[in-house]
């Protein structure tokens, strides 16, 4: 086998693998996995609806900012 | 009669109770899953147990949350238990400087706990809710430890409305303090989950890179192959090593300042080693590089540290439970009118008003009303206590039925709550811990392994070998001397331990609390709900004459006393079928009984002492509670009653004497009633008349040996702190179960000893598991010396002692099983 497509296919599934640590990482680091009884029941409470939420709040911020 | 589902809280009632509420569902929005089959609209009908479920049941369908009740399942609701104080004691000045704080955003924030969280459901419903509420930035709960954070506007909307809606929707909530402690733990569990994660996500991907490379080892490969897979392998050791691993580097550095030889100590410089030794070999691009061993020692020994900090529990999420038992704020008198006040704000002096159902958070004496207190969570004493006048009222009992002024003696700090209060933190933050066995054999095994593996390399290179071969050799020691079969000895016999007792109804809180209670000397118990049932039953009746049965049930039924209430139950076991009759009037009288008039016939249902104030004369010699009852003034009959010894007691006392445990039990009850239940028992050893602070006395005077308190109530508490193990009833109270390392779901006293067989057979695996790992390394060790183990043999081997451990393990958890 030809070393470079040895160290090719090494370098892409390597790369691969670390953008999906990264990701776990990030869940983990932005509290994802914090409450594990509610995330085994993520599958319950993921939807539109929640999507919008999320949109809402960040509207909400920007009106209710109190006067400083 | 029918049971019925209530459509909210979906417990079951009588038909005939529930309010029943018919609508014609064609205007509602359910029907569109009916309107394919009949366009004639449907009726449905719904029954509540309450107006409360039904107002919860309105209030959400109105604000489009019902599918609530999709997501609830087929799962029931608790009722609620007792009512609740004002919420607008919530938005004052006190309440907001003590947990409100501000963030930079200019938001409010505030930490609570909420009770009442059966499912994901309710979970969601209440962060709905909030989120709906107008103002309301951020509502996120914990579902595992029922703690929420809300981010709000305060000038769009107060905290009590917040809370408001909560309750509204059926739960409560209460504030906490989110001390630093807990964020620390929190951050601190939260880099262990990064460093495992990303330690197996290197070591997974070594492993294939290291296949390839041992059948490279057998079959042929060449060096150009061999380098560009080393260099892969470094790559992700890297990160394992110097991130997964900075804990061992620390400890080791740490271990040196004080000079102990720690287990980290083995670890860092094996795996360093290893490392440095590696890139060498890739360097010079001759022999074989050994990535993958340092990946699988920090991993593995990572793995097992993990398992012990996960079951650990900390001492700042009791502290925000018992925190709740602890009012905020008092009503304060002042010329005639009553103000909230923060507890901190009053002093020695100020005039307090105190409602039914509230707790007194301050010691003092009453100035104005009379009435009862229920004084049980300090003495144990289970009647309520009558106070009037003069009398003293103690921080921590209830008011039960009236309204008190009363005049503060001491401030809060000096009040006995909140002493009780400080005095279980130092008491929780004090606990003897007993070293645990691997950690001791852990210490002495680095330090000979270290130097074994520094001799073996002198001797190597001193007769006369080329230093490659002498460091490979070296370095042969260190990695089939890898304490990985160490490190996982005692957490996996432990998780086998904690399972065994989990099925079993036996909670272990904390897995290192197997091996302490494995080593016990003492058993502490309590009396009252511990070694007896906690209640009075009756045993004997004697009757002299007929016996209205239904009249003495209404006599009985109308008190809370729970003699009256024992002979209730006992009459309505014998004859289930037995309504009770109206009475005209009855009226308690305190520590003697109940007066009642039934269609002009005078009842009178008490002890002695009340029927020789009303003439008649009865003459019964026991030790046991009676309970008498006359109608017109004459005899008709009495009961005896006792509070009986719960079963499995003469099972567990001779377990102890067996096995040499010395028992040992706590009162504070009478030295009669105590001398009579030990005596019954056989009890040699006991102390009557204790205090909740003498109780913790004596338990912390027997600090030279391992102790283990048994309770169930809030006096026992301090006690059960300052125990090594103490272990709660399910059934006691919530600061108990709190406080306590082990709970016993079943309150029975057989799974208490049960317990202490489980903690033995988990402490005999734990030696087993110590024992195969060592003995494996007096085999190998030898071997590696002697230059017959190559590193690759050697990293194979450490795995199958790693594997011997683990299956030992199992092996006897299914024996247990069987």
């Amino acid at each position: 086998m030809n070393s470079g497509i040895v160290i090719m296919m090494l370098g892409i599934s390597l790369i691969l693998g670390v953008l999906a640590l990264f990701g776990v990482i990030w869940a983990i680091k932005t509290g994802q996995f914090d409450d594990k009884d509610k995330m085994m029941n993520t599958v319950h409470f993921d939807g539109e609806e929640e999507l919008n939420e999320a949109a809402e709040k960040e509207r909400r911020k920007k009106e209710y900012r109190p006067p400083d | 009669m029918s049971k019925i589902e209530c459509s909210h809280c979906h417990l079951d009632f009588d038909e005939e109770v529930m309010i029943k509420e018919e609508e014609n569902s064609a205007s509602q929005t359910t029907t569109r899953y009916f309107s394919e089959e009949s366009s004639a609209p449907q009726t449905t009908t719904r029954y509540f147990c309450c107006k409360g479920c039904q107002g919860v049941f309105h209030l959400l369908r109105d604000s489009g949350l019902e599918s609530f009740y999709d997501k609830l399942g087929d799962k029931k609701l608790s009722a609620p238990t007792h009512t609740l104080d004002e919420s607008t004691a919530f938005d004052s000045d006190s309440f907001y400087r003590q947990f409100v704080t501000k963030n930079s955003e200019g938001f409010y924030e505030v930490s609570l706990i909420i009770e009442g969280l059966h499912c994901a459901a309710c979970v969601w419903l209440n962060e709905k809710a909030l989120h709906r509420l107008e103002g309301v930035i951020e509502a996120h709960i914990n579902f595992s430890n029922n703690k929420a954070k809300i981010i709000w506007a305060d000038h769009i909307v107060k905290l009590s409305a917040i809370i408001d809606m909560i309750r509204a929707i059926g739960y409560n909530a209460y504030p906490y303090d989110p001390s630093v402690q807990e964020t620390k733990a929190n951050s601190q569990r939260k880099a262990y989950y990064l460093r495992i994660v990303v330690a197996l996500f290197s070591a997974m991907n070594i492993m294939w890179i290291a296949v390839a490379q041992y059948a490279g080892y057998f079959s042929g490969m060449t060096q150009e192959m061999k380098t560009i897979l080393n260099v892969a392998e470094w790559i992700l050791a890297t990160p394992v090593l110097f991130y997964s691993g900075w804990g061992f580097f620390k400890g080791a550095y740490f271990g040196v300042k004080n000079k102990i030889v720690s287990m980290d100590m083995l670890v860092a410089t094996g795996a360093l080693l290893t490392y440095l030794y590696s890139i060498y070999i890739t360097l010079m691009q001759e022999g074989e590089a050994y990535f993958d061993s340092v990946a699988m020692i920090i991993t593995f020994v990572l793995l097992g540290k993990f398992l012990e900090v996960l079951s650990k529990k900390s001492v700042a999420d009791t502290m925000d439970a018992i925190a709740k038992h602890v009012p905020n704020e008092v009503s304060v008198v002042q010329e005639g009118v009553s103000e909230r006040r923060s507890v901190h704000e009053v002093k020695a002096g100020d005039l307090i008003e105190i409602k039914p159902g509230e707790k007194a958070a301050i010691d003092g004496e009453v100035t104005r009303g009379e009435g009862f207190f229920d004084e049980s969570s300090l003495s144990g004493e289970s009647h309520p206590i009558y106070k009037k006048e003069g009398e003293k009222i103690i921080s921590g009992t209830i008011c039960i039925d009236a309204l008190f002024h009363y005049r503060a003696t001491k401030d809060f700090s000096h009040s006995t709550l909140s002493k009780l209060v400080s005095m279980l933190e130092s008491a929780m933050r004090k606990k003897p811990r007993i070293e645990m066995a691997a950690n001791e054999i852990s210490r002495y095994f680095s330090t000979v392994i270290l130097l074994v593996a520094l001799a073996t390399f002198f001797v190597w290179w001193l007769w006369p070998h080329s230093f490659d071969r002498a460091f490979m050799v070296g370095i042969s020691v260190i990695i089939i001397a890898c304490p990985c079969a160490l490190a996982l000895a005692t957490p996996v016999a432990t998780l086998v331990g904690l399972n065994l007792g989990g099925k079993r109804g036996i909670l272990f809180k904390e897995a290192a609390q197997l091996e302490t209670m494995a080593k016990t000397q003492m058993l502490i118990l309590d009396k009252t709900g511990t070694i007896t049932q906690g209640r009075p039953e009756v045993v004997n009746s004697r009757l002299f004459k007929e016996l209205d049965k239904a009249l003495l049930l209404a006599l009985c039924s109308s008190s809370l006393h729970p003699i009256a209430q024992a002979v209730a139950a006992h009459l309505k076991h014998e004859e289930p079928s037995l309504r009770p009759l109206a009475l005209h009037t009855s009226k308690q009288l305190p520590s003697r009984g109940v007066a009642a008039v039934h269609e002009g016939r005078k009842i009178l249902g008490g002890n002695a002492a009340f029927m020789k104030e009303n003439g008649i004369a009865v003459e019964v010699k026991t030790h046991l509670s009676l309970f008498f009852f006359a109608v017109d003034e004459e005899l008709v009959g009495y009961f005896e009653l006792k509070d009986r010894p719960k079963e499995g007691i003469k099972e567990l006392l001779a377990f102890c004497e067996e096995s040499g445990i010395e028992v040992l039990m706590l009162t504070g009850d009478h030295q009669e009633s105590a001398r009579f239940i030990a005596e019954e028992v056989g009890i040699k050893n006991y102390r009557a008349e204790l205090s909740p602070q003498q109780k913790a006395d004596i338990v912390a005077s027997h600090g030279e040996k391992v102790r283990v308190m048994v309770g169930d109530g809030v006096n026992d508490i301090l006690a059960l702190a300052s125990a090594n193990i103490g272990i709660a009833m399910g059934s006691g109270s919530d600061i108990a179960i709190e406080v306590s390392d082990v709970v016993l779901l079943n309150d029975s006293l057989k799974s208490l000893k049960e317990a202490f067989v489980i903690s033995r057979r988990t402490y005999r695996l734990v030696k087993q598991n110590l024992a195969i790992s060592l003995v494996y390394n007096a085999v190998t060790i030898p071997l590696a010396m002697a230059g017959y183990v190559i590193p690759l043999i050697a990293a194979v081997s450490m795995s199958f002692s790693s594997l011997l451990v683990v299956g030992n393990s199992i092996r006897i958890k299914w024996k247990w099983n069987r």
